[in-house]
């Protein structure tokens, strides 16, 4: 479902990413995410989340399972978005930290490549947070997200999909 | 209900050049995530948020006016979140000028000349704030 070329993008250059959730009443709320992992065929991606509202976080995705992902690039501008539904979630293990610890990195020195000074490394290394669940999601639908007059179109499945 | 007011420790925050999340709601139930360049101060109890694209949060807005906006703060290792409600849409005036002018320095500064384009300044009331410490 996510095509092969996002996958890469998603696994070597994205370096930020957050989530939508809402409740039952349609409230929307948002939560950071520090890092992701796609399945080899596209059709569920693993967000990795420390969220601010826990309980919230679940209690909506058990309600209803709408989620939206959207992953990106700072510094090009190049981002997705993905929608679907939530499957399962649980704790997060050491060897997923250790991948968000290289969306971490990523992020880094994508801002100092384009600030040019180092004191920046710190404030954004810091404010990534260590996530604690994994959200298991089922791809539904990917959208390209990238600033600009095509921003919003589908990419999978095809426009002209039904 | 007396009406929540933006925190003055925000105003910066605002202005750092950091973009901002936006989550908004379909009136079907499809969450829909965005950045979005800069959240303006409009005044203690509202904010702005530029509309530069017919896109689904303009949609969703205008279905269901709730969203939610946060904002990073380096400088004191927090995010903030903001719950809004959307009130109405400015095409002209103050507000309007201000955010078309800020939004041509941002796309400037940022290699987006002649794509970031101004349509309108949406006007949302603040139902909350808060502020979340990345070290809890």
């Amino acid at each position: 479902m996510i095509p092969a070329k996002i996958i890469r993008f998603l696994a070597e250059r994205a370096n930020v990413g957050f989530a939508g959730t809402r409740d039952s009443g349609l409230v929307p709320l948002g939560h950071r995410v520090s890092g992701w992992q796609v399945d080899a065929a596209g059709r569920t991606i693993s967000a990795f989340i420390r969220p601010f509202w826990e309980a919230r976080l679940v209690e909506s995705l058990r309600d209803n399972g709408s989620i939206a992902l959207t992953i990106g690039d700072v510094t090009t501008h190049e981002t997705y978005q993905i929608k679907g539904r939530y499957l399962s979630h649980r704790p997060i293990q050491r060897m997923e930290v250790e991948i968000a610890d290289r969306v971490r990195e990523r992020l880094a020195k994508a801002l100092l490549a384009q600030y040019q000074d180092e004191r920046v490394v710190p404030f954004v290394k810091a404010s990534i947070p260590i996530p604690t669940l994994i959200v298991a999601v089922e791809v539904n639908e990917v959208f390209v997200q990238t600033p600009g007059p095509g921003a919003g179109e589908r990419i999978a499945p095809p426009p002209d999909a039904r | 209900m007396a009406p929540v007011r933006l925190p003055e420790e925000l105003r910066p925050v605002m202005d750092n050049g950091t973009s901002a999340l936006m989550v908004t709601c379909s009136a079907s139930g499809a969450p829909n995530a965005t950045v979005i360049s800069k959240v303006y101060y409009v005044d203690e109890t509202h904010v702005a948020l530029s509309f530069q694209f017919f896109n689904k949060t303009i949609k969703n807005v205008r279905e269901n006016p709730r969203a939610w906006v946060g904002l990073t703060d380096f400088m004191s290792q927090s995010d903030w979140a903001l719950d809004l409600e959307f009130e109405h849409s400015e095409t002209e005036g103050p507000i309007f000028d201000a955010m078309d002018m800020q939004i041509e320095a941002i796309a400037s500064a940022t290699g987006m000349s002649g794509i970031f384009k101004l349509r309108a300044a949406d006007i949302y009331r603040v139902l909350s704030v808060e502020r979340l410490p990345y070290q809890p």
